[in-house]
This record gives C-alpha cells, sequence and structure tokens, in this order.
C-alpha cells in the first residue's frame, strides 16, 4: 500500500487549483468582467462583480488553506520527531494522557509561532478584505434586487437614520448642558 | 491498573455531566451596587460600601468595552471590587452596556469626553471632592490615560492595570495582527462591529488550548471520592467558577464602529498615543500633562497586553510620583487569579490610601477646630 505523503497529496490540491484559476481568468473570467449592456446594465455589472469578488475570495481562501495546511503538517511532524517510538504497543490512558499532552503542546507551540509571523497577519488581513468587499457587494446587489422592490428597509437606510440619530442626540445634550450652565449662573 | 484509570476517568465525566445537568447557579457581578447615573446606555454603578467611613477621595474604575466589566467581580472569593472595598475605598465604574444601533457613529470623544467625563461628574457631585482616582483596565486605561491627559484638573490619581499606551510592539498577537487589518472595511460593512469578531480573535491567540485543552481540563480537575461531601462541594464550585468565566468570556460587545477605527488605526496602526499625536474631539493628547500620582501596574506574563505596551507609560508622564508594580500573572490571572486577592489588590491599596486623602486634608488636620454650623469646616476626629 502507498505510504500516505500529506505534502504531495497537498501540492496536487493546489497545483489543481491554481491550473482552474488560470482556465477560469482566460475564459470566463473574461467574460464576467466584460462592461455590462443593455437596459439592465447596472445591475447586471453589480451582479458579475459579486461573482469576480467571490472567485477573488475563494482564490485568498485556498492560499490561506495552503499555508494552514502548512503548519498542521509541520506540527504532525514535530509530535512523531517528540514522540519517536515511545507510544508504539499498547495503549493505556496513562500513555493517551502523556500523548495528548505531547500533542496539545506542539500543536499549541507551532501555531503560536506561525500566528506571531508577519505571514498569517498577511492572510488574514487579505482574506478578511477580500471577505468584506464580497459581502459588501453582495449585499448592495440584496438591497437593489430584493429588499427595495419589495419596499422592506435596508442597512443603508437604516444607517442614515441612525446617523441623523446620533447627531440629533449629540445635539440635544450640548443644548442641555448649555441651558444647565446658563440656568446655574442665574 | 489500566482499568482502575478507565473508570476514574469515566467517573471525572460523569460527575462533571452530572453536575452541569443539575443548572449549578453561577451568578456573576454579585457585590451590592446601586445605578446612579445613567446616559444612553451607559450606567455609573455605585458599590455599596463595606466599611463605615471609606476614604474621602472616591475610586472610578474605567474598564475595557471589549468585554464585560464583571471579570472584576467575578466570584465571590476572587472580586477585586469586594477587595477594594474591604481595602475601604468608594468605588464607582461605568458599564458601557452592549451598544447597538445609532450608537454606530459614537467616536472616542463621546466616550473620553462624554461619557467618562459626565459619570466623573456625577461623582465629584456625589462625592462633595474636586477630584477622582482614575482606576484604568486594559482599553480602560488608555481611554484613562486619554481623560487624565485631557482633563488632570479632575484627576487626584491615575491607576492603569495591564494597559496599552505603545502599541508598536510585536511581543503580543493582537499587536502583529491589528497592523493588517483593514478597519475601514470592517466598520463600513459591520457599522456595529460584532463581539464574535473579536472573540474569534482572542480564541485564535492559542486556538487549541481555548477550543480543546480548557475543557479537557475542566473534567480533569474535578477530584473523584464518592461519599465525600466537601469533595463534591469543590466539585461544584469547580464547575461554577469554569460556568462564570466561560460566560464572560463569550460575553463580549459588539463595539461602536468610529470608536473600533479610530482605536485601530491611531492606537494599533499609527501608534499616535505614546508619540502625543492623537486627536479626539478636536483636542491633541499630549501625555506630559498628566502629572498627578500615578500607578502602572502590568501583568508579566500578559500575551494581550505585553509589558511593553504598558512600561513606557512611566516614562510619559511628567507625575513626579509615580511607581510600576509587575505581578507573576497573565492578562486575566491578575484580575481573577490567587494573587490578585493576595498581592494585587493590597499593594494598589497600599499605594493608594495615602493619596485618597481629600484635597487639603493636611492643612485641615493643623487648623483647630471650629463652632460646627452651616458652612463651617471641622477638623476630621481622629481615630481611636
Amino acid at each position: 500500500m502507498e505510504k500516505f505523503d500529506p505534502e504531495s497529496t497537498f501540492q496536487s490540491t493546489q497545483e489543481y487549483f491554481d491550473l482552474w484559476l488560470k482556465t477560469y481568468q482566460a475564459t470566463l473570467g473574461r467574460l464576467v468582467e466584460m462592461p455590462a449592456m443593455g437596459p439592465a446594465r447596472e445591475k447586471q455589472e453589480k451582479v458579475m462583480q459579486v461573482f469576480s469578488s467571490f472567485v477573488n475570495l475563494h482564490r485568498v481562501w485556498m492560499e490561506s488553506n495552503t499555508d494552514l495546511q502548512r503548519v498542521f503538517t509541520e506540527a504532525m511532524r514535530r509530535v512523531r520527531e517528540r514522540t519517536g517510538d515511545k507510544f508504539e504497543g499498547e495503549v493505556s490512558p496513562e500513555r493517551y494522557k502523556d500523548f495528548y499532552k505531547i500533542w496539545i503542546e506542539t500543536y499549541s507551540e507551532t501555531f503560536h509561532e506561525f500566528m506571531k509571523s508577519g505571514h498569517f497577519a498577511g492572510d488574514m488581513g487579505r482574506f478578511l478584505s477580500h471577505y468584506l468587499d464580497f459581502q459588501r457587494l453582495n449585499r448592495e446587489v440584496m438591497e437593489e434586487s430584493y429588499l427595495k422592490p419589495m419596499n422592506l428597509p435596508t442597512k443603508t437606510e437604516i444607517d442614515e437614520i441612525n446617523r441623523e440619530l446620533y447627531s440629533l442626540r449629540k445635539s440635544v445634550k450640548e443644548l442641555r448642558s448649555e441651558v444647565h450652565q446658563l440656568s446655574g449662573k442665574h | 491498573m489500566n482499568e482502575l484509570a478507565v473508570m476514574e476517568d469515566y467517573e471525572k465525566f460523569r460527575r462533571g455531566a452530572e453536575l452541569l445537568l443539575n443548572h449549578p447557579d453561577f451568578s456573576v457581578g454579585t457585590t451590592p451596587s446601586e445605578t446612579v447615573y445613567t446616559e444612553d446606555r451607559v450606567r455609573l454603578i455605585h458599590y455599596l460600601p463595606t466599611v463605615k467611613t471609606p476614604h474621602p477621595v472616591p475610586l472610578l474604575i474605567v474598564y475595557a468595552m471589549v468585554n464585560r466589566y464583571y471579570i472584576l467581580d467575578l466570584q465571590p472569593d476572587k472580586s477585586v471590587i469586594k477587595k477594594l472595598l474591604e481595602e475601604g475605598f468608594d468605588i464607582y465604574l461605568i458599564d458601557w452596556g452592549y451598544p447597538a444601533g445609532a450608537d454606530r457613529y459614537l467616536t472616542l470623544d463621546d466616550y473620553v469626553n462624554g461619557y467618562i467625563d459626565h459619570a466623573i461628574d456625577t461623582i465629584r457631585e456625589r462625592s462633595g471632592q474636586g477630584k477622582i482616582t482614575l482606576f484604568g483596565v486594559c482599553q480602560g486605561g488608555t481611554f484613562s490615560m486619554m481623560y487624565a491627559a485631557l482633563h488632570p484638573e479632575k484627576v487626584k490619581n491615575l491607576v492603569t492595570l495591564v494597559a496599552p499606551v505603545d502599541f508598536d510592539t510585536d511581543k503580543g498577537l493582537l499587536h502583529v495582527w491589528a497592523k493588517s487589518l483593514d478597519a475601514d472595511k470592517i466598520v463600513d460593512y459591520y457599522g456595529i462591529v460584532p463581539g464574535d469578531f473579536l472573540n474569534v480573535g482572542f480564541l485564535l491567540t492559542d486556538p487549541f488550548r481555548t477550543v480543546i485543552d480548557k475543557y479537557v481540563g475542566l473534567f480533569e480537575r474535578l477530584e473523584c471520592d464518592p461519599g465525600n461531601e466537601a469533595c463534591n462541594t469543590r466539585n461544584e464550585e469547580t464547575v461554577k467558577n469554569f460556568l462564570r468565566m466561560e460566560k464572560w468570556i463569550f460575553d463580549s460587545p459588539d463595539q461602536p464602529g468610529e470608536t473600533y477605527r479610530q482605536f485601530i488605526k491611531d492606537c494599533y496602526q499609527k501608534n499616535l498615543l505614546i508619540k502625543n499625536k492623537m486627536v479626539i474631539g478636536g483636542k491633541r493628547i499630549d501625555l506630559k500633562k498628566i502629572t498627578m500620582p500615578l500607578l502602572n501596574v502590568m501583568a508579566e506574563f500578559d500575551h494581550l497586553v505585553p509589558n511593553d505596551a504598558s512600561t513606557p507609560l512611566t516614562g510619559a508622564v511628567a507625575s513626579k510620583d509615580k511607581a510600576t508594580l509587575v505581578f507573576p500573572t497573565g492578562h486575566i490571572g491578575i484580575f481573577v487569579g490567587s494573587k490578585s486577592q493576595k498581592e494585587v489588590c493590597p499593594k494598589i491599596a497600599a499605594w493608594l490610601k495615602p493619596r485618597s486623602l481629600s484635597e487639603g486634608a493636611a492643612e485641615k488636620k493643623a487648623m483647630p477646630a471650629k463652632r460646627k454650623g452651616k458652612g463651617t469646616i471641622s477638623p476630621p476626629r481622629k481615630k481611636k
């Protein structure tokens, strides 16, 4: 039976995705990025932007996943190194607890090293940025295509009301303070 | 031998499950208090004194917004609030509440020059004292520094507990990650930044311990002695205390967007505060305007606010009377660990007590006693 090599399996996944992305960018991607035409061009362009944003999000997610998989592989390697042949043979509760202790310490240390790196911060920042781009565009399409036609309040409208409410509250507080100061003087 | 060990583990799990299924009462924040002022979602809490004559200068605790304040009063036997009350302090605390809706537009100016200032004015009016002790914890400590620099005339003493001032460090994961955050996108999308978003960040600082090992450890700690009432009581307390901490960890309020935006950009990313370049409400914060006595307290093994982020405060202020205390605890351990009751609170109290006399108390002691009546000042009675 062929020995399982996580590195090679993972590399294959990555290569497959890279190939898919290149093919997408050369074919469907070009259609998606094409300027829209016709009476529904505004909505169509928005929907295409959402699709494009989703592909970008997926790309960034794969990149982050790649890095995470590498860290998991490294953590597994370190556990193997630390345990050696200590746990061969009969598995007892005490020995399982010892293994668990090594496992949790090794994984914690390995992930901490990775998370402390600028690499993880960059991965996380990029993923979050693309995720928020996608969510924002998606919400705009939902508001235009569903909520507004159904005469339901949208987040944009509620935010406008909240902004007005905040501004009014602040003005009332300032006026109340002035009145209090003026009445104190008399 | 193996069978016994398996039975013991099973018994621990069974006892733990049984205790949880009995719906234990794990109330938090039980120290008696009253609400003395409210403004929007914010309320000012006054803890009922437990001594006959509290120290004249009242103490206002400003906790962080990212978590709930009751970590300082989590368990009756490990309450910072209770301990400070026993030390004779007159304690107030700001409860920020749970921001929602229109709160997304609240700014740092609204919090520091608004809510904190109004709370302090309320305390000054109630106590008759011109100045108060400002006790800032974590992010609340950063707010307290800002306030003390902008309104030094109202602050008698400043105590900061695990509070960051210099955010340019790579010793803490949050400091490293925050530099890559696009705060504008986060706030423009969410408005009110979800508490769960911050929770994920906190969990990621040590995911295997916080998501797996913590729960394994709960059952491991349960002693196993059938028929022993004292053992059962200890187990029950272990479970209750775990549930209290669990409640606090996941009780993260949502964050007002504009406050979050400025805090991330100006503090974590541009590090303007320690450079004396931060501006709130159109006013620049100059830490050299802090001239009142300062006590800067830190936790040596703090992974959330590393010492590198807190230490510089002592050198940045113009106070002549200043001290630094470092305790061998973690960020949360400094509030709820055993050292909190035995060392942290007593040492803070020892520093604060002689500085909590009312203004001119020394001069009053030297004055001859006058006839009591309207508008007459009587010297303080000597303790027997």
